[in-house]
């Protein structure tokens, strides 16, 4: 660490762990209803507990992103953060919005509209924190004078982000008008403005962590930013299919979608040819394996997950069914999930002095377990929603009756969402494990591989 | 390429899709009030949509395809269903299903009256709006697969087209598939696959002990006028069970008086007096 307040990111990751545990409580509960019968259905019945999963992710990645920013920013604007006191603010506003959120959910009090359940006042404070995120981070380099590429396009991506949730404050009468406006938020965020929150952190992980140039990878950065955009803008329309929009969205949403694994074979083909590049320069093995994960799993289940039903002729039968589960689940793991452990990964050595670098064994079975879990989980998903596919929509046997034929498929996501629980329990237990140092700002720890950083400042804008 | 090149080409990809797409949202705006039916949406449809979100059914449900893969989807559930079923059902699920038998269960939601009669206004305004046909082939609630199903003007799978000369019981067949609600949502042709409505298998003796019993109530003498009876008249003889009816109202929607012409009502009574 070698900026003071860098501290304030250990904070976040922190309730971002935490978080990240409750959700999957609430993800195995879940799944454990597709079992059934539910011996909690008047208590906590699966509309409940699926919301509390989902939200409880928006939340945890969200505090995830402003943590490693937080972290990202003084390492590449070399200086302290304009304000550590407005972070703490900021961060407490966020845990309770997202505390008091999961329990008015408990009863019932949400907007029911899927993603933006936060009612009003939460959706406010959500706004509040963002712009008291984007002010810090503002000022932080503008006092610096120091702005790179990389944090230019994270900076964008943060406003786009804070701009992309106004559509979701508004009040739609016409239903289909409403889930047009909802995509706006959901998708563009998802696909697009996280996106470039995810390739800028790839690029920082990658040039400290590989010691590759900065000058190109920024160049590559700007190359992905544009692809993330052009297939990522107009195939919103995937999410056009079939809920009353005109007919031209359909041969839109094919085209473009069909585009957008090419920003995350970008992505890998950036990764992979970095380590290649310079080798495994850096100490810190662990934070690699989950930055080039982040870059492979994100391609296998955002890209080609997606490319799988994305298709007008093939989701019309696939549209609604647990085919998009399966895509859902691998693609946020992959893409956001693990480019945040790839953060904490890297960063915590740096604030937890007795962590060694290169990495824990429990982090490696950590690591493990949670890919393998995922990827099961994922097959899961596709065996179960194949099926459902295939019976009720193609066959036209009855909903219910379809799923009763699919049981074996949920026993198959239980047991390998518990491996993946169990992942993901012991990389918080390693998280938790080493007690953190942060009030000092520590010029003698090797700074963590900015290597060829010397040169690369030509590269700042 | 130069790092001025590769920017310029992020500014510009970003800027020309996002020109693109702002076009096409207005655009789309212009078409939303046709393909919508916006001027049927009536305070009743916009409180129901609120009832909608209120019970935060799209974590269970899918609505246009959208929502959570727990529960059917509910986009033409009004096309299946009546509204006199649709209100019982919402009062208490479990007189329609069993949780040991489908092993889930829609927890009843205690809604007003009020809240039920709109909810089903706005499921019926959803089920109207123009998507592209989807789904192509009717999602069911149960049953199926003994009765294959088809859009409206197409044959269903695995029957053979019908022309003029047919037979009646065949142009029955493709009636009951057909029909609007097609028969076959709530009724299955196999011995015992009650669904919504009771199965057909069995049908001609049921009527047969039903014209017998003093429990009868209509005004049919034999087993045909049975049927046809309880086709354009649902509610004049009630099939005992809290699952078909409630208030001395049939679940069965009505209306087939009027959507079948007299000679198709023969055809799918002449079907349904074949099936055993």
């Amino acid at each position: 660490m070698r900026y003071r307040s860098q501290s304030v990111a250990y904070w976040y990751f922190a309730v971002a762990m935490a978080l990240f545990g409750l959700q999957l409580v609430f993800g195995l509960l879940s799944a454990a209803k597709y079992l059934g019968p539910d011996p909690l259905l008047y208590i906590l019945p699966f509309d409940v507990t699926k919301v509390i999963h989902t939200n409880l992710l928006i939340v945890w990645v969200l505090a995830g992103f402003m943590g490693g920013t937080y972290w990202l920013v003084p390492d590449e604007s070399r200086t302290e953060l304009h304000s550590t006191k407005l972070a703490y603010i900021q961060l407490i506003l966020w845990t309770l919005m997202g505390v008091a959120a999961i329990i008015g959910y408990l009863f019932r009090y949400g907007t029911g509209n899927k993603l933006l359940e936060q009612p009003l006042p939460h959706k406010i404070v959500i706004v509040i924190c963002m712009l008291i995120f984007l002010y810090n981070i503002g000022m932080t380099i503008k006092k610096s004078g120091r702005f790179t590429t990389t944090e230019g396009v994270l900076l964008l991506g943060l406003v786009s982000s804070a701009v992309l949730f106004l559509p979701a404050l508004l009040h739609y009468e016409n239903y289909t008008v409403s889930i047009y406006y909802r995509w706006w938020t959901i998708h563009l965020w998802v696909e697009g403005v996280w996106m470039m929150i995810m390739g800028s952190f790839l690029a920082y992980l990658l040039i400290r962590l590989s010691g590759a140039d900065r000058e190109v990878m920024e160049k590559w950065l700007y190359v992905i930013v544009g692809l993330v955009f052009i297939a990522g803008i107009l195939g919103t329309a995937h999410h056009y299919y079939w809920v009353g929009v005109p007919q031209y969205w359909l041969p839109i949403g094919g085209l473009f979608s069909a585009l957008e694994p090419a920003a995350l074979v970008g992505m890998a083909i950036f990764a992979y040819s970095a380590m290649r590049r310079s080798g495994l320069a850096h100490p810190n093995a662990q934070a690699l394996h989950w930055t080039i994960g982040s870059a492979l799993f994100a391609l296998f289940g955002a890209g080609l997950l997606g490319l799988a039903h994305t298709f007008p002729d093939i989701n019309k039968w696939t549209h609604g069914t647990l085919i998009t589960a399966m895509h859902g689940h691998a693609a946020f793991y992959g893409a956001y999930a693990m480019i945040i452990l790839a953060m904490i990964s890297y960063a915590l050595p740096q604030m937890c002095p007795g962590r060694p670098e290169k990495g824990t064994t429990m982090g490696y079975w950590a690591f493990w377990m949670q890919v393998g879990g995922m990827f099961g989980m994922t097959l899961s998903f596709a065996t179960a929603g194949i099926g459902q596919v295939y019976l009720e929509r193609v066959m036209g046997m009855g909903y219910l009756d379809a799923q009763l034929k699919i049981q074996v498929h949920f026993l198959m996501l239980i047991a390998t969402g518990t491996i993946f629980a169990t992942g993901v329990g012991l990389y918080i237990f390693d998280f938790f494990r080493y007690r953190p140092v942060l009030d000092r700002a520590d010029d003698t720890v090797p700074v963590s591989g900015d290597v060829g950083n010397t040169e690369a400042e030509r590269g700042t804008v | 390429m130069t790092n001025r090149q590769s920017r310029i080409f992020a500014i510009a990809a970003t800027a020309i899709s996002a020109l693109i797409f702002l076009i096409l949202t207005v655009d789309s705006h212009r078409q939303f009030p046709e393909l919508t039916h916006s001027k049927n949406i009536t305070p009743e449809v916009t409180h129901g949509k609120d009832v909608w979100h209120k019970y935060n059914c799209i974590n269970c449900h899918t609505l246009f395809g959208e929502g959570a893969y727990y529960a059917p989807d509910l986009t033409k559930i009004t096309q299946h269903r009546g509204e006199a079923y649709l209100t019982a059902y919402m009062k208490n699920p479990s007189n329609f299903y069993d949780e040991q038998k489908h092993r889930r269960l829609m927890p009843t939601q205690d809604l007003s009256d009020k809240e039920i009669h709109d909810l089903i206004q706005f499921l019926d305004w959803v089920a109207n709006v123009d998507n592209q046909g989807w789904p192509p082939r009717p999602i069911l609630v149960t049953g199926g697969m003994t009765a294959g199903s088809a859009a409206a003007g197409e044959d269903p799978p695995g029957a053979k087209p019908v022309d003029e000369g047919d037979d009646p019981i065949a142009k029955g067949d493709r009636l009951f598939r057909t029909a609007s609600p097609a028969c076959n949502s709530c009724h299955s042709t196999a011995p015992g696959a009650d669904m919504a409505g009771p199965t057909m298998a069995g049908l001609v003796t049921r009527a047969e002990e039903a014209l017998a019993s003093d429990e009868y109530q209509g005004e049919a003498t034999d087993i045909e006028g049975y049927i046809r009876e309880s086709i354009v008249a649902p509610s004049a003889h009630l099939v005992p069970g809290a699952m078909y009816s409630a208030d001395g109202t049939s679940f069965m929607p009505t209306g087939y008086e009027d959507s079948l012409s007299d000679e198709e009502v023969d055809q799918l009574v002449a079907y349904l007096m074949s099936i055993k």
